[in-house]
């Protein structure tokens, strides 16, 4: 890390979410952007790319994180971009949403997976990985 | 031994027709056949004879001599066996000749007696005739029963059938030697392709893999009880297939019979309930998680944050708990208005005074928020009259009120009105907050449906208020109604028939 602070994009319609997560990332030295819709996330990514993304799986759709994710990654400018799934509903109707292989973690264009609530240890250090 | 009634007319009670011009001949008969027991009347010659039989109707046995004046004996056996094929005539003769006998058994005569004759010369062929008659009339009937039945088995059969036809469910039968011999019309319309040529056809003409094979197990299964089933997909439909063998107790199976049922619809619900329960669950999951989120970070790191920020978070795990335990309330609300587990108790009541009280039961939050909350209602309370449940009319409105406090910003306005003309009585809830977009207003009373942006995210709520009132209405036969725009303020309007 140099000596600007990574930014943090957070996206979650819950706000507790977002505050838990800000909490926990300020306290280790990180800048957060909240955000609780996809939309405006996005548009601020496109605006100033962040250096991480931690976005919510079901928000005004079942798949609103998995959407976000994949704008991000097929964006040629924005494809370096890590980006970190977290859902509190992992399987639904027998699809299992957790990835089992790192192809599998590819095609959802996510570099992380974490079912919620992530324990605040699991989810620096997932962090500290992706901005290595 | 005493006749008991309903059996068989004793032959000492049949009745007799003499026919003869000879007085003698006449009245030794009566004698000899009363004394047998058999009843007698006697006429003097043919043209008698047959007004006799015609006016005393019902004659076993007819002696009837040849030679007579007006009407001779063959003429008036001739015009007898023309009106009762059934009776039994002998011929009674002093001219006896082989011509004679053989023209009178012709015509229908059971034989003849040459005269003079002894009484038992008269009896002998007369019983035996008799007897021989009612065997005949014995086996006539017993024809006729046979040809009853056999109508009826065809009327059964067709009745059958035609119930077979018109059922619902698809029917297919096969026998032992799997050929199919029966299927009615449901089942060409659900599966088209198993439709044989002619009949009996082969199973395989059943087209279906899944119904063949099913049938196959059905008829390996002999006479043991076996109800099997499978499910078959066609074109977005789905079909139930149970099959069983057909087999009389104590005799070897006929064959098997399927019967298809379209669970199309029952399938989708499961689906719908699937669908609905994961909903509920990630729901509830989402609070816990919160909740153990908030937890996790205060236990693991308390350094991090301020004493404030602790107590901050500690709050929202409370709210979040309750949010929790109201939905979980809620849910069971409408598990028991869906099974109808909840009756109402509908009594007349004033809807404006429970408005009343709701609201000022409302106001202290209100004023927490500097709402300005006006309760607009008509000077005549008892024109509010409506038939309703006490309880489920103080939640519909407690919770229209405090949804409309909980979505409009602070200083803002919450008008509740009552008003009501000759048929209805009508609440409605206007709030001056955020509003709602056309497909928020769409799905604003559906299940676990919550409106997500910035005004809404720390705005707790379950998701499932606005779908109980709105149940609770429908049971009163009531209408609920929703007008909004975003920026613009909800108002939401209940009517309900006047009393």
């Amino acid at each position: 890390m140099n000596d600007r602070p990574a930014v943090i994009m957070l996206v979650d319609d819950d706000q507790d979410f977002l505050d838990i997560n800000e909490s926990l990332l300020v306290a280790s030295g990180y800048q957060v952007l909240p955000f609780c819709d996809r939309e405006s996330a996005f548009g601020q990514i496109c605006r100033q790319k962040p250096d991480l993304v931690i976005t919510d799986l079901m928000m005004e759709s079942l798949d609103a994180g998995f959407s976000l994710a994949r704008r991000i990654k097929q964006e040629p400018a924005l494809a370096d971009l890590p980006v970190i799934i977290v859902t509190a509903i992992s399987s639904q109707l027998g699809f299992n949403f957790t990835p089992r292989t790192p192809e599998e973690l590819k095609s959802l264009h996510a570099d992380a997976f974490l079912e919620k609530p992530v324990p605040p240890d699991k989810l620096l250090a997932t962090v500290r990985e992706l901005l290595k | 031994m005493t006749p008991s009634p309903g059996q068989p007319t004793a032959p000492e009670r049949e009745r007799i027709l003499v026919v003869d011009d000879e007085f003698g001949i006449r009245e030794g008969c009566r004698r000899v056949l009363t004394s047998e027991g058999y009843q007698v009347q006697t006429a003097a010659d043919g043209l008698e004879g047959l007004e006799t039989f015609r006016q005393e109707k019902n004659f076993a046995a007819a002696l009837i001599d040849l030679k007579m004046p007006r009407m001779g004996g063959l003429e008036l056996i001739d015009a007898i066996r023309k009106e009762d094929p059934d009776i039994m005539l002998l011929v009674i003769t002093a001219y006896a000749t082989i011509q004679t006998a053989v023209e009178a058994t012709k015509k229908g005569a059971y034989g003849y007696i040459p005269k003079p004759f002894t009484p038992d010369e008269l009896l002998l062929p007369l019983r035996n005739g008799l007897e021989k008659r009612s065997l005949a009339l014995e086996a006539k009937r017993l024809r006729a029963e046979r040809e009853r039945r056999l109508l009826e088995i065809t009327e059964e059969r067709s009745k059958l059938r035609t119930i077979i036809e018109c059922m619902t469910d698809g029917v297919a039968v096969v026998n032992q030697d799997k050929q199919v011999v029966l299927e009615n019309a449901a089942l060409a319309r659900f599966l088209p392709e198993a439709r044989p040529n002619s009949w009996p056809a082969p199973m395989a003409a059943l087209g279906y893999p899944e119904l063949i094979s099913i049938l196959e197990e059905a008829l390996k299964a002999g006479t043991a009880p076996l109800i099997s089933s499978t499910e078959i997909t066609l074109d977005n439909r789905t079909y139930m297939v149970n099959a069983s063998p057909v087999a009389e107790p104590g005799h070897d199976p006929f064959g098997a019979v399927a019967v298809v049922r379209e669970i199309t619809a029952i399938k989708q619900l499961a689906v719908a309930k699937s669908m609905f329960i994961s909903m509920v669950a990630h729901e509830l999951k989402s609070p816990l998680a919160a909740i153990e989120a908030f937890l996790d970070l205060i236990l693991s790191r308390p350094e991090s944050m301020t004493a404030e920020k602790q107590q901050e978070m500690m709050e929202r795990c409370v709210l979040r708990a309750r949010n929790l335990r109201n939905m979980v309330t809620e849910l069971l609300n409408l598990v028991a208005i869906e099974t109808g587990h909840l009756s109402l108790k509908r009594t007349p009541i004033e809807l404006g005074s429970v408005v009343e009280e709701v609201v000022e039961l409302q106001r202290p939050k209100a004023e927490a928020k500097q709402l300005e909350m006006i309760l607009d209602l008509p000077e005549q309370q008892d024109t509010t009259q409506v038939l309703a449940d006490k309880e489920a009319l103080s939640c519909i409105i407690t919770n229209l009120v405090d949804n409309a406090i909980k979505y409009t910003p602070d200083q803002g306005r919450v008008d509740v009105s009552v008003s009501c003309d000759e048929h209805l009585v009508k609440l409605a809830v206007r709030d001056s907050g955020i509003g709602m977009t056309e497909k928020e207003r769409e799905s604003a009373f559906d299940e676990f449906y919550r409106a997500k942006n910035k005004h809404t995210a720390s705005i707790p709520g379950t998701g499932l208020g606005l779908s109980v009132v709105k149940r609770l209405v429908e049971m009163h036969n009531g209408v609920i109604s929703l007008a909004s725009e975003p920026g613009q303020g909800s108002t939401f309007t209940i009517s309900f028939q006047s009393l």
